[in-house]
């Protein structure tokens, strides 16, 4: 397994961090820009944050991602404190999200909120919550994973 | 009028463009970064040489929009690469800057949570970068 090559999108990659190698790694030696860019959010993010990083590390979970307009997706597989990211949609899933590029983007930029909930009464939250219920944003596996979700939420969210 | 795309009187077009949207005001509060837009050469499409766009971004102000060499936009805090014509498809809303980077077609460099936390504000920019008029080299 390697980082995304030099150049894709992402601007962050496994090497960039030295002190703690393998924290994201990707199935593909060639991941896509979507696989890069999930990878090194989340890699940052969980990098930058404590509380990100005690989520991850108590994340065990096989999270698809398919970005319906551009008919995309990638596979994240949490496994405590590991992230392995895969091109596409790989099998056994705990939740499978699908949306367009630009709501895909809105819940990287959900709040989190007292008890560490996604905040759903601001502007992003209620277009969130709206693309839910018009089916625009679809989750497979919420209903049985709620506290998965809200772990990914957070790992996933810059805010 | 229409000005040449990636000309000093396109970058003053744009600028004005990003000044006077409020969208972009409330959405880029709290940006602080450069932003350099590298547009790579295409000599089959009378792009001959690639260009460099340096955005200097304050607190939902544009304080300045440039072009230059490639070299100058590279250094920017953030820096968006892609060919002539993939910037001609953003500019016309062939393509969606936000699309366009997840498949790759756009390559960004930069903080990853720092631009997402202001996708609002670079949607609004592309926006903006569409209502200023251009004449296209491999137009007429």
């Amino acid at each position: 397994m390697h980082g995304p090559g030099t150049g894709r999108m992402a601007g962050r990659r496994v090497e960039s961090t030295a002190d703690e190698p393998g924290l994201v790694r990707y199935a593909s030696s060639e991941p896509s820009a979507f696989a890069g860019m999930l990878g090194g959010l989340i890699e940052a993010n969980v990098l930058a944050n404590p509380g990100k990083r005690k989520d991850f590390d108590a994340l065990a979970a096989r999270v698809g991602i398919w970005v319906t307009d551009i008919e995309e997706g990638v596979t994240l597989v949490f496994d405590a404190g590991r992230l392995t990211v895969y091109d596409g949609l790989e099998p056994r899933r705990t939740i499978t999200i699908r949306a367009e590029a630009d709501t895909v983007m809105s819940l990287s930029n959900l709040k989190i909120g007292l008890f560490g909930l996604p905040v759903y009464y601001d502007e992003v939250g209620r277009g969130v919550a709206l693309k839910l219920m018009k089916g625009k944003l679809r989750i497979d596996g919420m209903l049985t994973n709620v506290p998965t979700l809200n772990r990914v939420t957070r790992v996933f969210s810059v805010q | 009028m229409a000005v040449k795309f990636a000309s000093d009187d396109w970058a003053m077009q744009f600028k004005d463009e990003v000044n006077k949207s409020n969208v972009y005001k409330s959405a880029a509060k709290g940006w602080k970064w450069t932003v350099g837009l590298v547009v790579e050469a295409e000599p089959d499409k009378n792009f001959p040489e690639s260009r460099g766009v340096v955005m200097d971004l304050f607190d939902g102000e544009a304080r300045d929009i440039t072009v230059g060499p490639a070299a100058d936009a590279q250094r920017c805090d953030f820096v968006i690469t892609a060919p002539y014509s993939r910037w001609k498809q953003v500019a016309t809303r062939e393509l969606d800057a936000t699309k366009g980077m997840l498949q790759g077609k756009l390559k960004l460099k930069g903080d990853l949570p720092t631009i997402v936390r202001y996708t609002k504000a670079s949607q609004e920019m592309t926006e903006c970068t569409a209502r200023v008029p251009v004449e296209w080299p491999d137009e007429g």
